[in-house]
């Protein structure tokens, strides 16, 4: 049996020989946050790209995963590594806002398409000659900041109390939400930070019961999040409570336990892909990724961060076989037709929503791609 | 800020206070030792909090393997060792200490299904599993280096932080854990609530601060580790062996560390990062102390936690800069205080 | 410094430089350049740390300060790249002033701690200043552009980077080989002998501080431009670590070693980047944790980092100075004969509350040797530290050549003319003897830092070694001239601290036990020498053990038992004195 397998993969791997000198791979170079601060995140994107095909339109597909430890240095060099070395045909990464705004000018300048993972909007406005090569695929803070605020004001929130993160995550949501909150005439009543590894928020956390908000929105990702609002749950805090989608996985829901019934979230619809009625199109999508997740990696392991991976992958797949028509993968020109065919996808549907890319905006998500969910009995339910 | 809130933060700040005592104890206890300002002591906050969590999860807690393979390791260089120099007769007993024993340990624990033992019993588990990584991390990384310069015994205890921080992250994920308190206990103080398990955080630090002074001052070995602290030489030359010494200090310092984290992690979460923070704040006080007295230390410490409360109030997002710039001028009293002409 | 072994070195590193950029594939040069930006910050650590014993964690706060000088002045007020670079430099030099002039002042470990809390302040505010950009960064910094070419592409920046890295290694090796560099290395021997020798350490230190701090600052600039984006996260203490990592892996002590660490640290973790994921498989992320495990083996078979053991296998040429024939040096103005050169009166030190000297009273005069003695804790040495500023007196007063000098610094007192050795031998036992001794010649010397780091002192360097060999040749250590100091047994070193106190031209010479371990013969060469220089008109306060020695050469001698003067007079009138008699035989009945 053994022999006979690594006969196979000999065979494999001479038929690839062979095949290269027909058509060289595709090269996709990959630099995610596996670990440091971001690193929660980025396993999971991690994981995903494990489970992806290995080829698009009969090509084959290498995917060389770099690891840059949540520092922009690093990102930079291994992205500048993929292209040298590797000379990868498109980079996908990073998970994390610095890390992908510090890439720009190394893509922009190689002439290589780019799709972050991460979720500012800066990354692709205002657009310009650079982000020209750039693409990115989760939502965009602001949408998810709208759609906090609008159920804020369907559920007469007037005050509001904002606590996230002292990086760019937390610093993000800040911008967009207070901006949009400005807008709808919420008052912001606190805006307070807290660190990802702190033991203790109970300054912060008083500081907002002082304030006495209608309700709280924490802007961090992942189980940190969990912290303020136990905090503020323990010192008696009656309010409305408002997370953001950085904290979309089950470690969260563990962790944060019985002190986040009733917490609100925006999420992409991949979240709750079960729940989502089946004339919905995004569902199916969803619910691909979600099962291949799973059976690798156990019940309950998904988190919406992988899927931001796996979406780069579907804007791939529907733009590699366009691309392959203009020229050949490790040329100017595949790069090129790659960026363009990517720049003109068109109701592709992927875990977290439908693309639908123009020259002015390079996500290309409209509102399907986010849905509010509420945490009621320990897991996530979708709020029609 | 009326009084209750003043008190609450207050309240807050000694709590974590307590644990940087703790931890500022077992630092300058570990320097006064062995000379090595111990930076992964905070690993053993993360990694005692978070194998108590995998336990009552019910999953085997990567700190086993750790323990195995760190215990294989010693077992083959004191084994080759004992056979260069012809005592066959100790390698069973080499071989029973640091093979046998993890091993043991580990097939207890997939034997028997933790998450099912009461509340104790998984703490003493926690314990057994990672407190043995203390004195075998000095004697894989420190004793070959224990007579070099200072600065060269902190690099070895960066790279060490940084090699147990990528093992913290294969063993525990990215995300952090909390474990169920040991006392649902709580007390209302004004409108809020105090949950009885910060108190408990309080009162078990103090109670470990005395059973190390009682620890120091009654038994041999305490006696030993304070004589090695005044001074090596002379220790050794009364036959107190520096090697017994660090071993016995790192021991001293993972037992803190791993005690710190599982009082904590009940009320915060931890990552297997989180050491990192903690310990520095932790080394803030034993720095203040001027790495020699503990009481100092705790005392600084408790200062460091304070200092952190009420700025995390006044000014959540400068937080990390007023608490050390505020520590500079602190530094540099003590500092002028314990200035003394060097050696003639 | 071994000078010739280092300009072959040179020579061929420079050529590989020149050649590099042909030879090596596109990201190879890369990494050059980023190993170059660690480099000059490592070689601040290595003047700051390895040779100055200063040890700072907060090097990369000082980095972003130059990083985010250039790019806010660029991007918000669109200033030339050129121009922000002194501006950044600016900027960093005032900035390291003010914390060094606070935290140099801790002592031990403080210093360290001190280190870390300021460059978690400097990293939260980069995060946390308006205009900076935040946590997330700014973006469109422009590119360096030199006449009409833009400095963009890795293999530009490559010429840039390293020509800097040279520069910089060139006027750290040349500072460190003169006047001011061995005041520098002096540091690390404790202050108290740099301050008896006329070195004003806090000035030296804040001076290696402040240049460290803007070695870092420019690799920081070049980084901006390089990577054309800032965000706090490569500021932050950990990458301050980092820097300090990578200089004592590769060897704190040496120029080459900052060169060697960041080097060898930047392509390991390339390496296990490359290798470990096909070794191990793509699932975990074992890269960190092999690499911390293989800097610990490092360590643990180097520990004076991986430059030493790679310049063990280079052929190496004696090590020496190149001595030239100079002119000598200006002397002072001496008192004449007879003058009294020392006045100390009812000079009082009080340690708690023992009571180290009481109300000690006498004279010393130029042209004569005055001998204090007494038994083993009488408290002659606390003595010598008072009068020579070393520990200052309680009370009383000490006039030298007319001036009132009891709460002087010892540096100031040794440019008045006195001069002293230590009863432990202070010697920086890796230098050789011919520098130790220039060391007591640092106020005959008037060229800084700058000019030292151009090559703009030579003529005064070479009077300085010049007038070094000269004492030593006096004190009949010739043969030893090139040895490092510590390889001597320790009575030789002893009369190495006396050359170096001569080489001060002093008027008056402390000498602490000097004929301690000396064998019969040396004690006689080193009576003969000290007669030499008391005709010469120095006058000469020698605390001494050997009762023979003494009373064969002192003019005076005063007795000191529990702090106080017991006796004073001619030696043989003391040998006659049953007080002393008592005081030294006392106890035996």
């Amino acid at each position: 049996m053994r022999i006979n397998a690594r006969i196979g993969r000999l065979l494999a791997v001479l038929a690839a020989a062979f095949a290269v000198t027909v058509h060289a791979d595709i090269n996709v170079g990959v630099t995610l946050s596996a670990t440091g601060p971001a690193a929660s995140l980025g396993i999971p994107e991690k994981n995903s790209f494990a489970l992806l095909p290995t080829t698009i339109a009969g090509q084959k597909v290498n995917y060389i995963v770099l690891d840059d430890a949540s520092d922009t240095t690093t990102a930079v060099k291994n992205t500048r590594k993929l292209i040298a070395e590797n000379k990868v045909d498109v980079i996908v990464g990073s998970t994390i806002t610095p890390n992908s705004l510090a890439m720009i000018d190394v893509v922009a300048e190689a002439e290589t398409p780019m799709i972050s993972m991460a979720a500012s909007s800066r990354i692709i406005e205002p657009m310009d000659a650079k982000r020209y090569w750039v693409f990115k695929t989760p939502q965009n803070d602001a949408q998810m900041a709208t759609a906090i605020v609008e159920h804020m004001t369907n559920n007469n929130v007037k005050s509001v109390a904002y606590i996230g993160f002292a990086d760019a995550y937390g610093e993000g949501w800040w911008n967009e939400f207070s901006k949009i909150a400005e807008v709808r005439k919420i008052q912001i009543v606190a805006n307070e930070r807290f660190n990802r590894a702190d033991t203790s928020v109970t300054g912060q956390v008083l500081k907002i019961m002082a304030a006495k908000p209608d309700a709280v929105l924490v802007g961090g990702a992942g189980t940190p999040a969990a912290l303020p609002q136990k905090s503020l749950k323990e010192k008696g805090y009656k309010g409305m409570m408002y997370q953001t989608h950085g904290v979309a996985n089950a470690d969260f829901l563990r962790v944060c336990g019985k002190d986040c019934e009733g917490t609100l979230l925006p999420a992409g619809p991949v979240l709750v892909a079960g729940q989502l009625p089946d004339s919905n199109p995004i569902k199916k999508a969803a619910l691909e990724y979600v099962n291949k997740y799973e059976a690798a990696h156990g019940k309950g392991s998904v988190s919406t961060f992988g899927a931001h991976a796996w979406d780069a992958a579907k804007l791939l797949a529907s733009a590699v076989p366009e691309a392959l028509k203009k020229g050949q993968p490790g040329t100017r020109e595949f790069r090129k037709a790659l960026r363009d065919a990517l720049e003109a996808t068109r109701n592709v549907t992927a875990a977290h929503g439908v693309f639908n890319l123009s020259a002015q905006d390079h996500l290309g998500f409209d509102q399907r791609a986010r849905v509010m969910v509420r945490i009621e009995g320990g897991n996530w339910k979708l709020v029609q | 800020m009326d009084l209750q809130i003043a008190l609450l933060l207050g309240q807050d700040g000694l709590t974590n206070g307590a644990i940087y005592a703790l931890l500022a104890l077992a630092l300058v206890l570990v320097f006064a030792v062995t000379r090595v300002i111990f930076i992964p002591q905070g690993e053993f906050v993360a990694f005692g909090a978070l194998t108590l969590a995998s336990l009552q999860a019910g999953k085997l807690p990567g700190t086993v393997w750790l323990l195995l393979a760190l215990g294989v390791l010693i077992g083959v260089l004191e084994g080759s060792r004992a056979v260069r120099a012809g005592q066959l007769r100790r390698l069973p007993l080499i071989v029973l200490l640091n093979v046998g024993v993890p091993l043991l340990l580990a097939g207890t624990l997939i034997a028997v299904s933790p998450a099912t033992l009461p509340l104790p019993v998984q703490v003493l588990l926690a314990l057994m599993l990672v407190v043995p990584l203390g004195p075998m991390i000095y004697r894989l990384a420190y004793q070959p280096v224990a007579e070099a310069s200072v600065l060269v015994l902190l690099i070895v205890s960066v790279a060490v932080h940084v090699a147990l921080t990528g093992l913290g992250l294969l063993f525990f994920g990215a995300e952090g854990s909390r474990t169920p308190p040991f006392t649902e206990v709580s007390f209302a103080v004004g409108d809020a609530l105090l949950q009885g398990q910060t108190v408990l955080v309080i009162v078990a630090s103090l109670g470990l601060i005395i059973a190390l002074y009682l620890f120091f001052e009654r038994t041999i070995y305490g006696k030993a580790l304070r004589a090695t602290a005044m001074n090596r030489t002379g220790a050794r030359l009364m036959g107190i062996s520096g090697t017994l010494a660090g071993m016995l200090s790192f021991t001293l310092a993972a037992l803190i560390g791993v005690l710190s984290g599982i009082l904590i992690s009940p009320i915060t979460t931890i990552y297997y990062d989180s050491g990192f923070l903690i310990g520095l704040k932790g080394f803030v006080g034993a720095i203040i102390g001027g790495l020699a007295s503990y009481p100092v230390a705790a005392a600084g410490a408790a200062l460091v936690g304070l200092l952190e409360s009420y700025s995390s109030f006044w000014a959540s997002a400068f937080k990390e800069v007023i608490v050390f710039t505020l520590i500079i001028p602190v530094l540099l009293w003590r500092s002028l205080k314990t200035t003394h002409v060097e050696e003639q | 410094m071994p000078a010739v072994r280092s300009t072959t070195l040179l020579a061929v590193f420079i050529v590989a430089l020149l050649v590099a950029p042909l030879l090596l594939p596109e990201f190879y040069i890369t990494l050059l350049d980023y190993i170059g930006l660690y480099a000059i910050v490592a070689l601040g650590l290595v003047v700051l740390t390895g040779v100055g014993g200063l040890t700072s964690f907060g090097q990369a706060a000082f980095v972003g300060l130059g990083a985010y000088s250039s790019a806010y002045l660029t991007t918000v007020h669109g200033v030339s790249p050129w121009l922000t670079l002194p501006a950044g430099l600016l900027v960093t030099a005032v900035v390291a002033i003010s914390l060094g002039l606070v935290t140099l002042r801790l002592s031990g470990h403080f210093l360290p701690l001190g280190t870390i809390a300021w460059g978690i302040s400097l990293y939260y505010l980069f995060g946390n200043l308006a205009g900076l950009g935040g946590h997330t960064g700014l973006t469109g910094i422009p590119p360096l552009t030199l006449f009409d070419l833009e400095v963009k592409t890795g293999r530009e920046f490559f010429y840039l980077i390293w020509a800097v890295l040279l520069l910089a290694l060139l006027a750290t090796r040349n500072l460190l080989d003169s006047r001011e560099g061995r005041a520098i290395r002096a540091l690390r021997g404790g202050s108290v002998m740099a301050e008896a020798m006329g070195v004003h350490t806090a000035r030296s230190k804040i001076v290696i501080f402040t240049l460290a701090a803007l070695y870092a600052s420019t690799s920081g600039w070049l980084y901006a431009h390089l990577q054309r984006f800032v965000n706090p996260t490569p500021f932050s203490l950990t990458q301050g670590i980092e820097y300090l990592f990578m200089a004592v892996i590769g060897g704190v002590a040496h120029v080459w070693g900052a060169i060697v660490g960041a080097g060898l640290i930047s392509i390991l973790k390339q390496w296990l980047q490359d290798w470990l994921p096909k070794l191990l498989g793509q699932s975990g992320n074992f890269e960190i944790i092999v690499f911390g495990v293989l800097m610990i083996f490092v360590l643990q078979r180097a520990r004076d980092g991986v430059w030493p053991m790679i310049a063990r296998h280079f052929p190496q040429p004696p090590t020496r100075a190149q001595l030239r024939e100079a002119p000598p040096l200006a002397r002072r103005e001496r008192p004449a004969a007879g003058a009294v050169l020392l006045e100390v009166k009812d000079a009082c030190k009080r340690f708690g509350g023992l009571v180290a000297n009481d109300r000690m009273n006498f004279q010393v005069r130029a042209g004569e040797v005055m001998a204090l003695i007494g038994p083993n804790g009488a408290g002659k040495s606390t003595m010598f530290n008072g009068i020579s500023g070393v520990d200052p007196l309680t009370s009383g007063s000490v006039i030298f050549r007319g001036e009132r000098v009891e709460s002087l610094p010892a540096r100031d007192i040794a440019r008045l003319g006195m001069s002293r050795t230590f009863q432990h031998v202070r010697l920086l036992p890796g230098m050789s003897v011919l520098e130790n001794v220039a060391i007591g010649a640092h106020l005959r010397g008037r060229k800084g830092f700058v000019a030292a780091a151009c090559r703009a002192d030579r003529d005064e360097e070479d009077r300085l070694l010049f007038e070094a060999a000269r004492q030593i040749e006096r004190c009949g250590l010739s043969e030893q001239m090139h040895e490092p100091a510590g390889s001597l047994p320790l009575g030789k070193q002893r009369i190495v601290e006396i050359a170096r106190a001569l080489a001060a031209d002093p008027c008056l010479l402390l000498l602490d036990e000097p004929a301690a371990g000396l064998r019969y013969l040396e004690k006689q060469a080193l009576g003969d020498l000290l007669r030499r220089l008391r005709d010469e008109g120095i006058g000469i306060l020698l605390v001494e053990h050997d009762m023979d020695f003494v009373m064969g050469l002192a003019d005076r001698v005063v007795v000191m038992e529990f702090g106080q003067k017991l006796a004073a007079g001619l030696p043989e009138d003391i040998q006659r004195n049953p007080a002393v008699v008592e005081a030294y035989l006392g106890g035996v009945e």
